[in-house]
């Protein structure tokens, strides 16, 4: 099982808003720590924000996106240069927001969301793409463009040979997508009676309030991991939260004294 | 009047002649702004190109949060951001937030581009980049103005045309390093003509890049320096104009060189006293603000940290 801490807003975040939220993730044991996007807002820059927020951790780092908004290459180069710059650390939320779709007068159609994420996931393997879809089509091999090439590549790549990329899931297409691109399937907690099974290495992961409880947590993952991200937002909750479930959740048969305050 | 003196331009390149992994470069990227602080520059400056094989930077402002987070006073600037390539959306909304979170330190430098195979990356026709670019930049300087704190804009410019358009904005120049002075002199009066004819208030001062080496042994740098210079400028130099249909590789070889030949005659080397005198001189044309870029392709680590050391002595003579 793993735990992250966030994901936290991007839209009144300050930077020692988040350096403090980061040391208090790393003095509760937590995982990872998460910032969050919100375009429809104004509030964008999430993997420039987890790039910054690596500088003062040791933990991972992860970005809630939006997705679909403007073009998969260049999500998947903001990815690579973060990934690069946090030496490896970025972890990857995908996320549709209908609202920012509107604002970004981006296409809304199921067809078009999934060449973005399809063409995201190939740039991302680093293979020399050339897709030709009905939404998308990279390159564009214009004929006013010359010379252009057939194929491209993301370049540089990443630092890990594979980044973690969670879709969340609010329709079960979504799902599908998601495990067929080999990312993870992310869910809100209450919309799912289980934690979604892994995809490859990846847990499922789940979208959990501040005062997330171990138990319910840990019968909904049932026989697969789980990698839980816990919106705690104060120094008290994110403590409370680290000492509840850290414990638990990364070993069967946790001793209820230890918590018990004697 | 102080002249700002910034660190740049960086894309991280990982060149034939040192070809270090990115994980190496962003590293360095990161050392390099911790340098460049501790010495008291102004600011550093990223660079962006698209599906290169030496994988230069794509992404300048997932770079600049790396180095926000890693300063506390350092300026962190694109030079430039090749705006017609992407979402304004999008640029307004990372910028909004990055500048929030580095505390009024980002700085956006735009232009339109020029390499056919990155816009056919994204899809969009080179030949638009004019249209794109004067729909985009009122939109992104308007949200840049709102933006808390907000981020200045400076307008990539190479050419007189494209400084009307910045002029018409009334937004500050970043002028690019091969222009002679001559032709600074020229664009800056096409600007200020500009700028009362749409009855804006032209900006005091405008910024500009140029290529500077600052060294106490020219003869051991130039022949360190001069395989990365010809690597750099021949890149840019086939980038700008390539090879045409119907040219023999021979021809363009040489149209090339003689483009790479002119273009080295631009590089400011000398000691600092010298470097200085020599920036002043563009101070006096209306440029508060120089980006020195030091960092050739990939330089040896020893090399590059000498000659930003000797820019710093530059920066105290000239920023007092």
């Amino acid at each position: 099982m793993r735990l992250g801490l966030g994901p936290v807003g991007l839209k009144s975040a300050t930077r020692s808003s988040l350096e403090r939220l980061a040391s208090q993730a790393l003095a509760a044991s937590f995982d990872s720590v998460w910032v969050e996007e919100s375009r429809a807002e104004g509030a964008g820059g999430g993997l420039a924000a987890a790039a910054m927020l690596a500088q003062s951790t040791p933990l991972r780092v992860g970005a809630a996106v939006d997705t679909g908004l403007y073009h998969p290459l260049h999500l998947a180069e903001d990815i690579a240069v973060a990934d690069l710059a946090c030496q490896g650390r970025i972890e990857v939320l995908l996320r549709l927001s209908s609202a920012a779709t509107e604002k970004y007068a981006a296409p809304v159609s199921r067809a078009a969301l999934e060449e973005h994420v399809t063409v995201l996931g190939r740039a991302l393997s680093g293979a020399h793409i050339q897709w030709n879809g009905k939404h998308l089509r990279v390159p564009g091999r214009l004929e006013a463009n010359q010379p252009a090439p057939q194929r491209l590549a993301l370049n540089p790549r990443p630092a890990q040979p594979v980044v973690p990329v969670w879709v969340e899931a609010v329709e079960p297409w979504m799902a599908e997508l998601a495990r067929t691109l080999g990312f993870g399937v992310a869910v809100r907690w209450g919309t799912e009676a289980d934690v979604p099974s892994p995809t490859g290495r990846w847990p499922g992961m789940v979208l959990c309030s501040g005062d997330a409880q171990a138990a319910p947590l840990l019968a909904a993952a049932g026989e697969h991991a789980g990698y839980f991200l816990v919106a705690a937002t104060t120094a008290e909750q994110v403590a409370a939260a680290g000492r509840r479930l850290a414990g638990p959740l990364r070993m069967p048969g946790f001793p209820a004294w230890v918590n018990s305050g004697e | 009047m102080t002249l700002r003196i910034g660190l740049g331009v960086f894309g991280m390149q990982s060149v034939p002649q040192r070809p270090d992994h990115h994980v190496k470069l962003y590293r360095d990227l990161l050392e390099d702004a911790e340098l460049a602080e501790s010495i008291g520059f102004d600011s550093i400056w990223l660079s962006e190109h698209h599906f290169w094989f030496d994988g230069y930077c794509p992404a300048d402002l997932a770079a600049a949060g790396a180095i926000l987070g890693r300063t506390t006073t350092l300026g962190v600037g694109t030079a430039v951001m090749l705006l017609p390539m992407h979402s304004v959306e999008k640029v307004a909304d990372d910028a909004a937030v990055i500048s929030r979170l580095g505390e009024g330190r980002l700085s956006l430098g735009v232009a339109l581009g020029y390499r056919d195979p990155e816009f056919d990356g994204f899809g969009i026709r080179r030949k638009d980049r004019g249209k794109l670019m004067d729909a985009m930049l009122p939109r992104l300087a308007e949200s840049c103005r709102q933006a808390e704190p907000p981020v200045p804009i400076y307008v990539g410019v190479a050419t007189s045309i494209a400084a009307q358009r910045a002029a018409r904005l009334g937004l500050p120049l970043f002028a690019d390093s091969t222009m002679t002075v001559t032709e600074l002199r020229e664009m800056l009066n096409g600007y200020n003509a500009g700028a009362r004819a749409a009855g804006v208030t032209p900006p005091a001062l405008h910024a500009l890049q140029r290529d500077v080496f600052v060294t106490d042994d020219r003869e051991r740098d130039w022949s360190m320096l001069l395989p990365e210079l010809r690597y750099m400028r021949r890149q840019y130099g086939g980038w700008s104009f390539p090879q045409e249909e119907g040219e023999t590789t021979p021809a363009y070889l040489q149209r090339l060189e003689a483009d790479i030949e002119a273009k080295l005659k631009n590089l400011i080397m000398g000691d600092a006293d010298y470097v200085a005198a020599r920036l002043r001189e563009f101070e006096a044309l209306g440029f508060g603000l120089i980006v020195c870029r030091s960092q050739f392709g990939n330089l040896p680590r020893e090399s590059l940290h000498r000659a930003i050391r000797g820019l710093g002595k530059v920066r105290a003579q000239v920023s007092t």
